[in-house]
């Protein structure tokens, strides 16, 4: 498994990016950096380089499905794999997250073996497209 | 906006006209008895005088909540660390004994290695200790919750009476949907939300993911 992957988390609370980025370092993910809501995320995808995004979806400014459809609609972005990590349980969310395109949804509360099981389930399928 | 650059921008017709004004004051007229008859306005007034107060305890728990939960990544971070120090002297230790137990024991490295055991495991109790005590929060913030609740279950009944009485049937569902819940606190019952994990992957492979 790859482990120079870099991550973006992307979420509103701190304390929810620290505890992802903290699950990500356990499972063997140490390059990660942070934004606070979807326009900050954008604009720091569009000047540096990163291989996955975890994001939010309920945040200020821009929204997670907000950033998904802007990361889709983006010719140098779309081949990101976003992955939503979200209190948001409507199933109508769920699928609207599919259809936007995201790589992947987890419910809050969630555990370490659920990120690791989703984020191992994307990379693969991502490196069987290449 | 300076008033001269708005009044530049108005449309001179319908500044001048009259008739609009009037309009505007039925309407605002109508407005006012339809709420003052729905008793909307005493109660709006009323959570409106309390919303600075309100701001105020969301902000202390959100500063206690914010303030525990770096506490507890704290004591963690560093009782982990205190942690992987122990696994790592424990396997050197084992190596020394394995190669040359009276040289381990001799040389003082078994003994330094028990005192080293002794200090850390003092020092995760410590980490321990304040990240049990980082839940005090819980205590103090739920009063603080239960006071906003009411303030806002007493605006909610205003505001759903007015939007009851005010939007047109057709409207009410785009509001509605334009509003992303949040963690569902209640989910007995409910077949629009997904109370696990396992219901999101079912979900998602009916759609071919």
């Amino acid at each position: 498994m790859s482990t120079d992957l870099k991550f973006l988390i992307v979420d509103d609370f701190s304390t929810m990016r620290r505890i992802v980025r903290g699950l990500l370092k356990e499972i063997g993910y140490n390059n990660a950096e942070e934004a606070e809501d979807g326009a900050v995320a954008l604009n720091m995808l569009k000047n540096a380089k990163f291989d996955f995004v975890v994001s939010d979806i309920n945040m200020p400014n821009m929204n997670g499905f907000e950033l998904l459809s802007a990361v889709k609609a983006d010719a140098s972005l779309k081949h990101l794999p976003v992955l939503m990590v979200t209190a948001e349980a409507r199933k109508e969310d769920i699928v609207r997250a599919a259809q936007d395109g995201a790589a992947g949804y987890i419910v809050k509360p969630f555990t370490k073996a659920t990120l690791e099981e989703k984020v191992q389930k994307i990379m693969q399928k991502l490196a069987t497209a290449a | 906006m300076k008033m001269d650059t708005m009044a530049t921008l108005a449309p001179p017709t319908a500044a001048a006209s009259p008739e609009v004004f009037q309009q505007l004051g039925v309407i605002t007229r109508q407005l006012h008895d339809t709420l003052m008859q729905l008793g909307v306005i005493p109660k709006l007034q009323t959570a409106a005088d309390n919303l600075p107060d309100a701001r105020s305890r969301l902000n202390y728990i959100a500063e206690k909540t914010g303030a525990a939960a770096n506490k507890v990544l704290n004591s963690v971070d560093q009782a982990k660390l205190e942690h992987a120090n122990i696994a790592a002297d424990t396997r050197r230790i084992a190596a020394a004994i394995v190669a040359d137990p009276v040289k381990a024991v001799a040389s003082g490295s078994v003994m330094n290695f028990v005192g080293d055991v002794e200090a850390a495991t003092a020092r995760i109790d410590l980490h321990l200790t304040d990240i049990m005590m980082a839940q005090d929060f819980h205590d103090l913030t739920g009063q603080v919750v239960a006071k906003v609740v009411a303030l806002a279950s007493d605006l909610e009944d205003s505001l759903v009476k007015l939007l009851v009485q005010a939007a047109p049937p057709e409207q009410v569902q785009k509001v509605e949907s334009s509003i992303l819940n949040g963690p569902v606190v209640n989910p007995e019952g409910r077949t629009d939300v997904v109370t696990n994990q396992g219901e999101v992957d079912d979900l998602l492979a009916s759609l071919g993911f």
